[in-house]
């Protein structure tokens, strides 16, 4: 179901036309009249409706959001380290594990032992596919570099979030102009790639691009 | 051709987890030199003060990120031969036109197997051993 937005009336300040710069602004006094006007308007309007306690509520809230998602990002971090701990403690005594087999076989083949070989020959089959297992696991912990990165994504636009809420309490407290928020770089790993032309959904893609491109 | 194996190699990310992966996945195909930077002001500092044959570069880090870190290595002269393969989150088109025409040796995209990290790698030290 598509929704259709009501026309703006001609009168509407978001209908005029924006200076070329806004370096330009303070040469079109009508301009600054008109965000006077708004500035009051929407003032006026929050008092109204009674909005200023909910964004008060809004902008105190959002501290505790922050910190609950960096909590999230640590945490990860944490379990992600522990676990590369362990898999590299194992993969070394794979190691220590793969040597000794190695060295028995030499001594077993010496006396010609063909059962005993045999159980080494599988003792050396299961440490491999075990060393691979290990492989899985530590390319598994990668979650928390993809995971990290968008909660640090998600903190950083509750923190323009945050202060514009602030700056809007603020202005409509005392009429201050808001702080301009800093919007950063907000790009990193896709979240939702469904119906984007402007990204690649696997290597595969990226291949082909680098590819079309004589890279 | 070299082998990973006989390379000297930097891997750059201010993820310690994505390093330490990293690090473990070249260790897998036998290359026992490698050294970490958590960004582009620190890899560019090993850069300088040793050599290295290898580079393996996030791009979303702090301080300097890994397209400056590899325009940098690009316009100094005793860095830019130096094989830039840049693996990171980052799935935008326009990222990976600006790698490759910033001179990157290669793209992988997170999250990545073992298998692609070793093909990339083996493949760019195939390019410069035919371009030798």
């Amino acid at each position: 179901m598509s929704t259709v937005l009501p026309a703006r009336p001609a009168t509407d300040p978001l209908s005029l036309p924006l200076p070329a710069a806004a370096g330009t602004a303070s040469h079109h006094p009508e301009v600054l009249t008109q965000i006077g006007l708004i500035t009051r308007q929407v003032h006026d309007a929050l008092h109204q409706l009674g909005v200023m306690p909910k964004l008060k509520e809004a902008a105190s809230g959002l501290p505790d959001a922050r910190s609950r998602l960096t909590f999230i990002a640590d945490k990860c971090g944490d379990t992600a380290n522990r676990v590369l701990n362990s898999v590299e403690q194992a993969k070394a005594e794979q190691a220590v594990a793969a040597k000794a087999a190695a060295s028995l076989r030499g001594v077993i083949a010496a006396s010609n032992a063909a059962g005993a070989l045999a159980l080494l020959a599988e003792i050396e089959s299961a440490r491999q596919r075990t060393d691979a297992h290990l492989t899985d696991i530590m390319m598994a912990q990668d979650f928390h570099d993809l995971t990290g990165q968008v909660v640090a994504k998600v903190v950083s636009l509750a923190l323009i979030v945050e202060d514009g809420l602030v700056g809007l309490l603020r202005q409509a407290a005392v009429e201050e102009p808001a702080r301009k928020a800093d919007t950063g770089i907000l790009n990193g790993p896709v979240v939702n790639p469904a119906g984007r032309s402007d990204i690649v959904a696997n290597q595969g893609e990226v291949d082909d691009l680098l590819a079309s491109l004589g890279f | 051709m070299s082998h990973p194996r006989d390379l000297k190699i930097l891997v750059v990310d201010d993820f310690s987890t994505m390093r330490r992966i990293v690090r473990g996945l070249l260790k897998e195909m036998g290359c026992d030199t490698v050294e970490e930077a958590e960004d582009g002001v620190h890899a560019l500092r090993l850069l300088q003060a040793s050599k290295f044959d290898f580079v393996v570069s996030d791009i979303n880090m702090p301080n300097m990120n890994g397209f400056d870190l590899l325009k940098s290595i690009k316009a100094d002269a005793s860095l830019k031969h130096l094989p830039v393969l840049m693996v990171t989150a980052e799935a935008r088109k326009e990222d990976i036109l600006l790698a490759a025409q910033s001179g990157a040796a290669g793209y992988i995209v997170k999250p990545f197997t073992k298998a692609v990290l070793e093909d990339k790698i083996l493949k760019i030290l195939q390019k410069m051993a035919v371009a030798a």
